[in-house]
Protein backbone atom coordinates (compact mmCIF):
# COMPACT_ATOMS: atom_id res chain seq x y z
CA UNK A 1 0.00 0.00 0.00
CA UNK A 2 3.01 2.25 0.43
CA UNK A 3 3.15 2.78 -3.33
CA UNK A 4 -0.53 3.63 -3.40
CA UNK A 5 -0.09 6.32 -0.77
CA UNK A 6 2.96 7.67 -2.63
CA UNK A 7 1.08 7.94 -5.93
CA UNK A 8 -1.87 9.63 -4.20
CA UNK A 9 0.50 12.12 -2.54
CA UNK A 10 2.13 12.81 -5.92
CA UNK A 11 -1.31 13.50 -7.42
CA UNK A 12 -2.02 16.01 -4.65
CA UNK A 13 1.42 17.61 -5.07
CA UNK A 14 0.81 17.95 -8.81
CA UNK A 15 -2.51 19.58 -8.00
CA UNK A 16 -0.85 22.07 -5.67
CA UNK A 17 1.67 23.01 -8.36
CA UNK A 18 -1.12 23.44 -10.90
CA UNK A 19 -3.17 25.52 -8.50
CA UNK A 20 -0.18 27.75 -7.85
CA UNK A 21 0.78 27.99 -11.54
CA UNK A 22 -2.53 28.39 -13.37
CA UNK A 23 -5.00 29.16 -10.58
CA UNK A 24 -8.27 27.42 -9.77
CA UNK A 25 -10.03 25.01 -12.13
CA UNK A 26 -12.22 27.02 -14.52
CA UNK A 27 -15.12 24.64 -15.01
CA UNK A 28 -16.86 26.93 -17.50
CA UNK A 29 -13.97 26.21 -19.91
CA UNK A 30 -15.10 22.56 -19.90
CA UNK A 31 -18.44 23.34 -21.55
CA UNK A 32 -19.43 21.46 -24.71
CA UNK A 33 -17.52 20.31 -26.76
CA UNK A 34 -14.45 20.40 -24.50
CA UNK A 35 -16.10 18.03 -21.98
CA UNK A 36 -16.84 15.37 -24.58
CA UNK A 37 -13.23 15.64 -25.83
CA UNK A 38 -11.92 15.24 -22.27
CA UNK A 39 -14.19 12.22 -21.83
CA UNK A 40 -12.92 10.68 -25.09
CA UNK A 41 -9.31 11.16 -23.99
CA UNK A 42 -10.13 9.60 -20.60
CA UNK A 43 -11.79 6.56 -22.17
CA UNK A 44 -8.96 6.07 -24.69
CA UNK A 45 -6.37 6.40 -21.92
CA UNK A 46 -8.23 3.81 -19.83
CA UNK A 47 -8.45 1.42 -22.79
CA UNK A 48 -4.75 1.82 -23.62
CA UNK A 49 -3.91 1.50 -19.93
CA UNK A 50 -5.81 -1.78 -19.75
CA UNK A 51 -4.25 -3.09 -22.95
CA UNK A 52 -0.74 -2.29 -21.72
CA UNK A 53 -1.28 -3.44 -18.14
CA UNK A 54 -0.04 -6.94 -18.93
CA UNK A 55 3.31 -5.55 -19.97
CA UNK A 56 3.71 -2.69 -17.48
CA UNK A 57 3.32 -3.54 -13.83
CA UNK A 58 2.66 0.06 -12.62
CA UNK A 59 -0.48 0.12 -14.79
CA UNK A 60 -1.47 -3.28 -13.44
CA UNK A 61 -0.99 -1.93 -9.94
CA UNK A 62 -3.57 0.83 -10.50
CA UNK A 63 -6.34 -1.75 -10.85
CA UNK A 64 -5.59 -3.33 -7.47
CA UNK A 65 -6.70 -2.81 -3.87
CA UNK A 66 -3.34 -1.37 -2.67
CA UNK A 67 -3.91 1.47 -5.16
CA UNK A 68 -7.64 1.86 -4.49
CA UNK A 69 -7.54 2.01 -0.68
CA UNK A 70 -5.08 4.95 -0.42
CA UNK A 71 -6.89 6.78 -3.23
CA UNK A 72 -10.21 6.51 -1.34
CA UNK A 73 -8.47 7.62 1.88
CA UNK A 74 -7.15 10.76 0.14
CA UNK A 75 -10.65 11.34 -1.21
CA UNK A 76 -12.07 11.11 2.33
CA UNK A 77 -9.40 13.48 3.71
CA UNK A 78 -9.92 16.16 1.05
CA UNK A 79 -13.70 15.93 1.24
CA UNK A 80 -13.43 16.25 5.04
CA UNK A 81 -11.52 19.51 4.59
CA UNK A 82 -14.35 20.60 2.33
CA UNK A 83 -16.90 19.63 5.00
CA UNK A 84 -15.05 21.47 7.76
CA UNK A 85 -14.44 24.76 5.93
CA UNK A 86 -17.08 27.14 4.71
CA UNK A 87 -17.34 26.87 0.95
CA UNK A 88 -18.03 29.92 -1.19
CA UNK A 89 -18.28 30.23 -4.96
CA UNK A 90 -15.79 33.12 -4.98
CA UNK A 91 -13.46 31.40 -2.54
CA UNK A 92 -9.92 30.29 -3.26
CA UNK A 93 -7.95 27.13 -2.50
CA UNK A 94 -9.58 25.32 0.43
CA UNK A 95 -12.66 27.54 0.56
CA UNK A 96 -13.73 26.44 -2.91
CA UNK A 97 -12.75 22.79 -3.06
CA UNK A 98 -14.67 22.11 -6.26
CA UNK A 99 -12.19 24.29 -8.18
CA UNK A 100 -9.15 23.21 -6.10
CA UNK A 101 -6.79 21.22 -8.33
CA UNK A 102 -5.65 18.66 -5.70
CA UNK A 103 -9.33 17.84 -5.01
CA UNK A 104 -10.22 17.60 -8.71
CA UNK A 105 -7.12 15.56 -9.57
CA UNK A 106 -7.63 13.16 -6.65
CA UNK A 107 -11.17 12.41 -7.83
CA UNK A 108 -9.91 12.11 -11.41
CA UNK A 109 -7.33 9.61 -10.17
CA UNK A 110 -10.09 7.68 -8.36
CA UNK A 111 -12.10 7.72 -11.61
CA UNK A 112 -9.11 6.37 -13.53
CA UNK A 113 -8.64 3.55 -11.01
CA UNK A 114 -12.36 2.79 -11.32
CA UNK A 115 -12.09 2.66 -15.12
CA UNK A 116 -9.05 0.35 -15.11
CA UNK A 117 -10.65 -1.90 -12.47
CA UNK A 118 -13.93 -2.16 -14.37
CA UNK A 119 -12.21 -2.84 -17.69
CA UNK A 120 -9.97 -5.48 -16.16
CA UNK A 121 -12.96 -7.25 -14.63
CA UNK A 122 -14.89 -7.02 -17.91
CA UNK A 123 -11.94 -8.49 -19.83
CA UNK A 124 -11.69 -11.42 -17.46
CA UNK A 125 -15.41 -12.14 -17.68
CA UNK A 126 -16.13 -15.46 -19.36
CA UNK A 127 -18.97 -16.91 -17.32
CA UNK A 128 -20.25 -13.97 -15.28
CA UNK A 129 -21.49 -14.80 -11.82
CA UNK A 130 -23.91 -12.64 -9.88
CA UNK A 131 -21.00 -11.21 -7.91
CA UNK A 132 -19.27 -10.14 -11.16
CA UNK A 133 -22.42 -8.32 -12.24
CA UNK A 134 -22.61 -6.60 -8.85
CA UNK A 135 -18.95 -5.63 -9.14
CA UNK A 136 -19.37 -4.09 -12.58
CA UNK A 137 -22.63 -2.31 -11.67
CA UNK A 138 -21.05 -0.80 -8.53
CA UNK A 139 -17.81 0.30 -10.14
CA UNK A 140 -19.01 1.31 -13.60
CA UNK A 141 -22.13 2.95 -12.14
CA UNK A 142 -20.08 5.16 -9.83
CA UNK A 143 -17.65 5.94 -12.66
CA UNK A 144 -20.42 6.94 -15.08
CA UNK A 145 -22.27 9.04 -12.49
CA UNK A 146 -19.02 10.73 -11.43
CA UNK A 147 -17.84 11.51 -14.97
CA UNK A 148 -21.20 12.57 -16.39
CA UNK A 149 -22.06 14.62 -13.31
CA UNK A 150 -18.75 16.46 -13.25
CA UNK A 151 -18.10 16.93 -16.96
CA UNK A 152 -21.76 17.65 -17.65
CA UNK A 153 -22.05 20.33 -15.00
CA UNK A 154 -20.73 23.19 -17.21
CA UNK A 155 -23.48 22.37 -19.74
CA UNK A 156 -26.19 22.65 -17.13
CA UNK A 157 -28.31 25.80 -17.39
CA UNK A 158 -30.45 27.27 -14.64
CA UNK A 159 -32.60 30.30 -15.31
CA UNK A 160 -34.85 32.16 -12.90
CA UNK A 161 -38.02 33.85 -14.14
CA UNK A 162 -40.18 36.22 -12.17
CA UNK A 163 -43.66 35.61 -13.60
CA UNK A 164 -46.38 38.21 -13.14
CA UNK A 165 -50.12 37.77 -12.87
CA UNK A 166 -51.63 37.93 -16.36
CA UNK A 167 -48.51 39.43 -18.00
CA UNK A 168 -46.38 37.10 -20.17
CA UNK A 169 -42.69 37.20 -19.24
CA UNK A 170 -39.99 36.46 -21.81
CA UNK A 171 -36.90 37.47 -19.85
CA UNK A 172 -35.05 35.22 -17.46
CA UNK A 173 -31.91 35.62 -15.39
CA UNK A 174 -29.00 33.19 -15.55
CA UNK A 175 -26.72 32.20 -12.68
CA UNK A 176 -24.42 35.18 -13.36
CA UNK A 177 -27.41 37.53 -13.01
CA UNK A 178 -27.45 38.26 -16.74
CA UNK A 179 -30.75 38.79 -18.57
CA UNK A 180 -31.57 36.07 -21.09
CA UNK A 181 -34.30 36.31 -23.74
CA UNK A 182 -36.26 33.06 -23.92
CA UNK A 183 -38.00 31.64 -26.99
CA UNK A 184 -41.07 31.02 -24.84
CA UNK A 185 -43.07 33.31 -22.61
CA UNK A 186 -44.56 32.34 -19.26
CA UNK A 187 -47.63 33.97 -17.75
CA UNK A 188 -48.84 33.45 -14.18
CA UNK A 189 -52.58 32.71 -14.21
CA UNK A 190 -53.03 32.03 -10.52
CA UNK A 191 -50.80 31.67 -7.48
CA UNK A 192 -52.00 29.08 -4.98
CA UNK A 193 -50.95 29.19 -1.36
CA UNK A 194 -52.16 27.07 1.52
CA UNK A 195 -50.87 27.49 5.06
CA UNK A 196 -50.85 25.53 8.30
CA UNK A 197 -52.69 27.01 11.31
CA UNK A 198 -49.37 28.49 12.48
CA UNK A 199 -48.98 30.35 9.19
CA UNK A 200 -46.13 28.29 7.75
CA UNK A 201 -46.61 27.28 4.11
CA UNK A 202 -48.29 23.92 3.51
CA UNK A 203 -48.36 24.13 -0.25
CA UNK A 204 -47.57 26.70 -2.88
CA UNK A 205 -48.06 26.30 -6.59
CA UNK A 206 -48.36 28.33 -9.76
CA UNK A 207 -50.89 27.86 -12.52
CA UNK A 208 -49.08 29.14 -15.59
CA UNK A 209 -49.56 29.49 -19.33
CA UNK A 210 -46.54 28.69 -21.43
CA UNK A 211 -46.67 30.46 -24.79
CA UNK A 212 -44.27 29.19 -27.43
CA UNK A 213 -42.85 30.99 -30.45
CA UNK A 214 -45.84 30.16 -32.67
CA UNK A 215 -48.21 31.54 -30.04
CA UNK A 216 -49.35 28.08 -28.97
CA UNK A 217 -50.54 28.09 -25.40
CA UNK A 218 -49.99 25.27 -22.87
CA UNK A 219 -51.35 25.43 -19.35
CA UNK A 220 -49.64 23.72 -16.43
CA UNK A 221 -49.43 23.75 -12.65
CA UNK A 222 -45.93 24.03 -11.23
CA UNK A 223 -45.49 22.94 -7.65
CA UNK A 224 -42.69 22.15 -5.23
CA UNK A 225 -41.62 18.54 -5.86
CA UNK A 226 -43.70 18.53 -9.07
CA UNK A 227 -41.72 20.19 -11.87
CA UNK A 228 -43.19 20.53 -15.35
CA UNK A 229 -41.36 19.42 -18.48
CA UNK A 230 -41.11 21.87 -21.42
CA UNK A 231 -39.09 20.34 -24.25
CA UNK A 232 -35.59 19.75 -22.93
CA UNK A 233 -36.21 22.01 -19.94
CA UNK A 234 -37.86 21.43 -16.59
CA UNK A 235 -39.79 24.18 -14.88
CA UNK A 236 -39.62 24.33 -11.07
CA UNK A 237 -41.51 26.32 -8.45
CA UNK A 238 -38.79 28.39 -6.80
CA UNK A 239 -40.29 31.19 -4.73
CA UNK A 240 -42.89 33.94 -4.38
CA UNK A 241 -43.36 37.29 -2.70
CA UNK A 242 -43.04 36.07 0.89
CA UNK A 243 -44.18 39.42 2.28
CA UNK A 244 -47.48 39.18 0.41
CA UNK A 245 -47.87 35.43 1.09
CA UNK A 246 -51.10 34.10 -0.40
CA UNK A 247 -51.70 37.51 -1.99
CA UNK A 248 -48.45 37.29 -3.95
CA UNK A 249 -48.84 38.68 -7.46
CA UNK A 250 -45.59 37.15 -8.64
CA UNK A 251 -44.16 33.67 -8.66
CA UNK A 252 -40.48 32.90 -9.13
CA UNK A 253 -39.91 29.86 -11.31
CA UNK A 254 -36.70 28.14 -12.29
CA UNK A 255 -35.93 26.58 -15.68
CA UNK A 256 -33.32 23.84 -15.57
CA UNK A 257 -31.66 22.09 -18.50
CA UNK A 258 -29.13 19.31 -17.95
CA UNK A 259 -28.25 17.45 -21.15
CA UNK A 260 -26.01 14.97 -19.32
CA UNK A 261 -28.73 13.92 -16.86
CA UNK A 262 -29.65 10.64 -18.64
CA UNK A 263 -26.03 9.48 -18.32
CA UNK A 264 -25.93 10.44 -14.63
CA UNK A 265 -29.20 8.58 -14.05
CA UNK A 266 -27.85 5.53 -15.88
CA UNK A 267 -24.94 5.56 -13.42
CA UNK A 268 -27.23 6.05 -10.44
CA UNK A 269 -29.52 3.18 -11.45
CA UNK A 270 -26.52 0.91 -12.04
CA UNK A 271 -25.34 1.72 -8.52
CA UNK A 272 -28.82 1.02 -7.13
CA UNK A 273 -28.80 -2.35 -8.92
CA UNK A 274 -25.30 -3.06 -7.59
CA UNK A 275 -26.32 -2.18 -4.03
CA UNK A 276 -29.38 -4.42 -4.30
CA UNK A 277 -27.24 -7.36 -5.46
CA UNK A 278 -24.70 -6.61 -2.71
CA UNK A 279 -27.43 -6.71 -0.13
CA UNK A 280 -28.38 -10.25 -1.18
CA UNK A 281 -24.83 -11.43 -1.77
CA UNK A 282 -23.58 -10.14 1.59
CA UNK A 283 -25.64 -12.83 3.30
CA UNK A 284 -24.02 -15.59 1.26
CA UNK A 285 -21.00 -17.60 2.44
CA UNK A 286 -17.67 -15.99 1.73
CA UNK A 287 -16.55 -18.09 -1.26
CA UNK A 288 -19.52 -16.86 -3.31
CA UNK A 289 -18.88 -13.25 -2.56
CA UNK A 290 -16.55 -11.09 -4.64
CA UNK A 291 -18.90 -8.19 -5.19
CA UNK A 292 -16.75 -5.59 -3.50
CA UNK A 293 -13.31 -6.90 -4.36
CA UNK B 1 -50.26 14.97 24.06
CA UNK B 2 -48.66 12.62 21.62
CA UNK B 3 -45.23 12.32 23.17
CA UNK B 4 -46.88 11.93 26.60
CA UNK B 5 -47.93 8.42 25.68
CA UNK B 6 -44.47 7.58 24.40
CA UNK B 7 -43.13 6.65 27.84
CA UNK B 8 -45.62 3.77 28.31
CA UNK B 9 -44.82 2.16 24.98
CA UNK B 10 -41.11 2.81 25.53
CA UNK B 11 -41.02 1.18 28.97
CA UNK B 12 -42.76 -1.96 27.72
CA UNK B 13 -40.47 -2.13 24.68
CA UNK B 14 -37.26 -1.60 26.68
CA UNK B 15 -38.31 -4.21 29.28
CA UNK B 16 -38.99 -6.74 26.51
CA UNK B 17 -35.66 -5.96 24.78
CA UNK B 18 -33.81 -6.29 28.09
CA UNK B 19 -35.62 -9.59 28.73
CA UNK B 20 -34.57 -10.80 25.29
CA UNK B 21 -30.96 -9.79 25.95
CA UNK B 22 -31.01 -11.71 29.25
CA UNK B 23 -32.47 -14.80 27.57
CA UNK B 24 -29.66 -14.63 25.00
CA UNK B 25 -27.07 -14.86 27.80
CA UNK B 26 -28.99 -17.84 29.21
CA UNK B 27 -28.87 -19.46 25.72
CA UNK B 28 -32.64 -19.53 25.46
CA UNK B 29 -32.72 -18.51 21.82
CA UNK B 30 -36.45 -18.86 21.23
CA UNK B 31 -37.34 -16.75 24.27
CA UNK B 32 -34.74 -14.15 23.23
CA UNK B 33 -36.30 -13.92 19.77
CA UNK B 34 -39.86 -13.75 21.08
CA UNK B 35 -39.20 -11.11 23.73
CA UNK B 36 -37.21 -8.86 21.39
CA UNK B 37 -39.83 -9.23 18.67
CA UNK B 38 -42.65 -8.27 21.05
CA UNK B 39 -40.65 -5.22 22.12
CA UNK B 40 -40.17 -4.25 18.49
CA UNK B 41 -43.89 -4.71 17.77
CA UNK B 42 -44.88 -2.48 20.70
CA UNK B 43 -42.39 0.19 19.68
CA UNK B 44 -43.48 0.05 16.06
CA UNK B 45 -47.11 0.32 17.16
CA UNK B 46 -46.25 3.65 18.79
CA UNK B 47 -44.59 4.89 15.58
CA UNK B 48 -47.70 3.93 13.59
CA UNK B 49 -49.89 5.66 16.17
CA UNK B 50 -47.79 8.78 15.86
CA UNK B 51 -47.82 8.58 12.07
CA UNK B 52 -51.63 8.57 12.15
CA UNK B 53 -51.91 11.39 14.67
CA UNK B 54 -49.40 13.63 12.86
CA UNK B 55 -51.02 12.94 9.47
CA UNK B 56 -47.52 12.62 8.02
CA UNK B 57 -44.65 10.15 8.43
CA UNK B 58 -42.77 10.89 11.68
CA UNK B 59 -39.42 11.45 9.99
CA UNK B 60 -38.89 15.15 10.06
CA UNK B 61 -37.43 16.16 13.38
CA UNK B 62 -34.31 14.88 15.10
CA UNK B 63 -36.52 13.29 17.79
CA UNK B 64 -38.54 11.49 15.15
CA UNK B 65 -35.45 10.08 13.41
CA UNK B 66 -34.19 8.87 16.81
CA UNK B 67 -37.46 6.99 17.13
CA UNK B 68 -36.68 4.97 14.02
CA UNK B 69 -33.10 4.46 15.15
CA UNK B 70 -34.31 3.01 18.46
CA UNK B 71 -36.51 0.65 16.47
CA UNK B 72 -33.89 -0.47 13.96
CA UNK B 73 -31.08 -1.07 16.50
CA UNK B 74 -32.67 -4.07 18.28
CA UNK B 75 -33.87 -5.22 14.86
CA UNK B 76 -30.28 -5.21 13.56
CA UNK B 77 -29.18 -6.85 16.83
CA UNK B 78 -31.73 -9.60 16.33
CA UNK B 79 -30.51 -10.22 12.78
CA UNK B 80 -26.89 -10.42 13.99
CA UNK B 81 -27.91 -12.77 16.81
CA UNK B 82 -29.80 -15.01 14.38
CA UNK B 83 -26.90 -15.15 11.93
CA UNK B 84 -23.76 -15.22 14.12
CA UNK B 85 -25.21 -16.22 17.52
CA UNK B 86 -23.25 -13.49 19.38
CA UNK B 87 -24.79 -13.69 22.86
CA UNK B 88 -23.84 -10.15 23.82
CA UNK B 89 -25.12 -8.26 20.78
CA UNK B 90 -28.71 -7.92 22.06
CA UNK B 91 -27.42 -6.44 25.32
CA UNK B 92 -25.51 -3.77 23.45
CA UNK B 93 -28.26 -2.91 20.99
CA UNK B 94 -30.73 -2.76 23.89
CA UNK B 95 -28.49 -0.36 25.81
CA UNK B 96 -27.99 1.85 22.76
CA UNK B 97 -31.68 1.84 21.89
CA UNK B 98 -32.49 2.70 25.52
CA UNK B 99 -30.13 5.67 25.42
CA UNK B 100 -31.98 7.01 22.39
CA UNK B 101 -35.35 6.30 24.01
CA UNK B 102 -34.23 8.24 27.12
CA UNK B 103 -33.09 11.17 24.99
CA UNK B 104 -36.53 11.20 23.41
CA UNK B 105 -38.24 11.09 26.81
CA UNK B 106 -36.17 13.87 28.37
CA UNK B 107 -35.54 16.02 25.28
CA UNK B 108 -38.18 15.05 22.74
CA UNK B 109 -37.85 18.19 20.58
CA UNK B 110 -41.58 18.27 19.98
CA UNK B 111 -42.66 19.98 16.82
CA UNK B 112 -45.86 21.00 15.15
CA UNK B 113 -47.64 19.08 12.45
CA UNK B 114 -46.17 21.36 9.78
CA UNK B 115 -44.35 19.63 6.97
CA UNK B 116 -42.78 22.12 4.59
CA UNK B 117 -43.63 21.66 0.89
CA UNK B 118 -40.16 20.42 -0.11
CA UNK B 119 -40.56 17.45 2.26
CA UNK B 120 -43.94 16.45 0.81
CA UNK B 121 -42.55 13.87 -1.56
CA UNK B 122 -42.91 10.13 -2.04
CA UNK B 123 -39.10 10.00 -1.66
CA UNK B 124 -39.18 11.39 1.88
CA UNK B 125 -40.08 8.20 3.79
CA UNK B 126 -37.81 5.76 1.88
CA UNK B 127 -34.88 8.21 1.98
CA UNK B 128 -34.95 8.62 5.77
CA UNK B 129 -36.04 5.10 6.74
CA UNK B 130 -33.35 3.46 4.60
CA UNK B 131 -30.73 5.81 6.08
CA UNK B 132 -31.83 5.06 9.65
CA UNK B 133 -31.63 1.34 8.84
CA UNK B 134 -28.09 1.86 7.53
CA UNK B 135 -27.11 3.81 10.65
CA UNK B 136 -28.48 1.06 12.91
CA UNK B 137 -26.69 -1.75 11.05
CA UNK B 138 -23.43 0.22 10.98
CA UNK B 139 -23.92 0.96 14.68
CA UNK B 140 -24.20 -2.79 15.31
CA UNK B 141 -21.03 -3.35 13.23
CA UNK B 142 -19.21 -0.75 15.34
CA UNK B 143 -20.34 -2.52 18.53
CA UNK B 144 -18.93 -5.80 17.22
CA UNK B 145 -15.64 -4.06 16.42
CA UNK B 146 -15.39 -2.38 19.85
CA UNK B 147 -16.22 -5.63 21.64
CA UNK B 148 -13.47 -7.47 19.79
CA UNK B 149 -10.96 -4.67 20.39
CA UNK B 150 -11.68 -4.70 24.13
CA UNK B 151 -11.60 -8.48 24.41
CA UNK B 152 -8.57 -8.65 22.08
CA UNK B 153 -10.24 -11.51 20.23
CA UNK B 154 -11.66 -11.94 16.76
CA UNK B 155 -14.79 -13.94 16.08
CA UNK B 156 -15.75 -14.65 12.49
CA UNK B 157 -16.22 -11.79 10.07
CA UNK B 158 -19.58 -10.55 11.35
CA UNK B 159 -18.71 -6.86 11.26
CA UNK B 160 -17.49 -6.96 7.64
CA UNK B 161 -20.74 -8.55 6.48
CA UNK B 162 -22.74 -6.05 8.53
CA UNK B 163 -20.84 -3.19 6.90
CA UNK B 164 -21.61 -4.52 3.43
CA UNK B 165 -25.32 -4.68 4.28
CA UNK B 166 -25.31 -1.29 5.99
CA UNK B 167 -23.39 0.29 3.15
CA UNK B 168 -25.89 -1.11 0.62
CA UNK B 169 -28.67 0.60 2.61
CA UNK B 170 -26.60 3.78 2.78
CA UNK B 171 -26.15 3.76 -1.01
CA UNK B 172 -29.91 3.47 -1.38
CA UNK B 173 -30.48 6.35 1.03
CA UNK B 174 -27.98 8.58 -0.73
CA UNK B 175 -29.21 7.87 -4.25
CA UNK B 176 -32.90 8.16 -3.27
CA UNK B 177 -31.89 11.54 -1.85
CA UNK B 178 -30.26 12.49 -5.17
CA UNK B 179 -33.33 11.48 -7.21
CA UNK B 180 -35.56 13.41 -4.80
CA UNK B 181 -33.32 16.50 -4.85
CA UNK B 182 -33.60 16.62 -8.64
CA UNK B 183 -37.40 16.81 -8.36
CA UNK B 184 -37.46 19.23 -5.44
CA UNK B 185 -34.52 21.57 -6.05
CA UNK B 186 -33.62 21.07 -9.70
CA UNK B 187 -30.29 19.34 -9.09
CA UNK B 188 -29.35 15.90 -7.81
CA UNK B 189 -26.23 16.95 -5.94
CA UNK B 190 -25.43 20.46 -4.66
CA UNK B 191 -22.62 19.84 -2.13
CA UNK B 192 -24.92 20.97 0.66
CA UNK B 193 -22.99 20.30 3.94
CA UNK B 194 -25.20 17.27 4.65
CA UNK B 195 -24.44 15.90 1.20
CA UNK B 196 -20.73 16.54 1.63
CA UNK B 197 -20.70 14.62 4.91
CA UNK B 198 -22.86 11.86 3.43
CA UNK B 199 -20.21 11.48 0.71
CA UNK B 200 -17.43 11.43 3.34
CA UNK B 201 -19.22 8.72 5.36
CA UNK B 202 -19.97 6.67 2.26
CA UNK B 203 -16.34 6.87 1.13
CA UNK B 204 -15.00 6.04 4.60
CA UNK B 205 -16.97 2.76 4.69
CA UNK B 206 -15.89 2.15 1.10
CA UNK B 207 -12.26 2.46 2.24
CA UNK B 208 -12.96 -0.02 5.06
CA UNK B 209 -14.58 -2.53 2.70
CA UNK B 210 -11.72 -2.35 0.22
CA UNK B 211 -9.11 -2.57 2.97
CA UNK B 212 -10.69 -5.63 4.61
CA UNK B 213 -10.88 -7.28 1.20
CA UNK B 214 -7.09 -7.34 1.06
CA UNK B 215 -5.96 -10.83 2.06
CA UNK B 216 -3.33 -9.73 4.56
CA UNK B 217 -4.97 -6.78 6.24
CA UNK B 218 -4.46 -5.78 9.86
CA UNK B 219 -7.63 -6.71 11.73
CA UNK B 220 -7.04 -4.22 14.57
CA UNK B 221 -6.50 -1.34 12.14
CA UNK B 222 -9.69 -2.37 10.30
CA UNK B 223 -11.66 -2.22 13.56
CA UNK B 224 -10.30 1.24 14.30
CA UNK B 225 -11.29 2.29 10.77
CA UNK B 226 -14.82 1.15 11.53
CA UNK B 227 -14.93 3.24 14.71
CA UNK B 228 -13.55 6.28 12.85
CA UNK B 229 -16.12 5.83 10.09
CA UNK B 230 -18.91 5.67 12.67
CA UNK B 231 -17.67 8.98 14.15
CA UNK B 232 -17.89 10.53 10.66
CA UNK B 233 -21.42 9.14 10.40
CA UNK B 234 -22.36 10.97 13.62
CA UNK B 235 -21.02 14.16 12.08
CA UNK B 236 -23.25 13.59 9.06
CA UNK B 237 -26.32 12.71 11.16
CA UNK B 238 -26.32 15.46 13.79
CA UNK B 239 -22.80 16.89 14.14
CA UNK B 240 -23.19 19.31 11.25
CA UNK B 241 -25.97 21.10 13.15
CA UNK B 242 -23.17 22.38 15.42
CA UNK B 243 -20.55 22.88 12.73
CA UNK B 244 -19.75 26.57 12.08
CA UNK B 245 -18.90 25.85 8.42
CA UNK B 246 -22.39 24.41 7.85
CA UNK B 247 -24.46 26.85 9.92
CA UNK B 248 -27.41 28.32 8.10
CA UNK B 249 -26.68 26.96 4.65
CA UNK B 250 -27.95 23.40 4.82
CA UNK B 251 -31.38 22.42 3.54
CA UNK B 252 -31.15 19.45 5.89
CA UNK B 253 -31.24 21.27 9.23
CA UNK B 254 -33.76 19.37 11.32
CA UNK B 255 -36.64 20.97 13.09
CA UNK B 256 -37.46 24.62 12.76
Amino acid sequence: MRHGFAIGAAVIAAGLVLQWAVGAVRWQDFAWPVNIAVLAVFVIAALIGTALSRRYSPLRFLATLPAAVPAICYGVALTMIMGLTRQTADGTWLSDMLTFWPFVLTYSYIAFILALTTLRRLRRLRHPRLSDIAFVLNHAGLLIALLAGTLGNPDMRRLKIITNLNAPERRAMDEEQRIVQMSIAIKLDRFIMETYPDGSPRRFASEVSIIDRDGKNVQATVEVNRPVRIGSWKLYQYGYDTKAGAESRISILELVQDPWLPAVYAGIFMMLGGALLMFFLSNKPKDQRHAVE
Amino acid sequence: MLWNNFIYFAIVAVVMWAGGAYMAWRDKRNSAFTATAIGLAVFFAYICFMWGALERPPLRTMGETRLWYSLFLPMAGLAVYARWKYKWILTFTTIMATVFVCVNIFKPEIHSKALMPALQSPWFAPHVIVYMMAYAILGAATLVAIYQLLRKTTVGDGEATLVRTGWAFMTFGMLFGALWAKEAWGHYWSWDPKETWAAITWLAYLAYMHYTHMPRHNRTLAQWMLIAAFCLLQMCWWGINYLPAAKGISVHSYGS
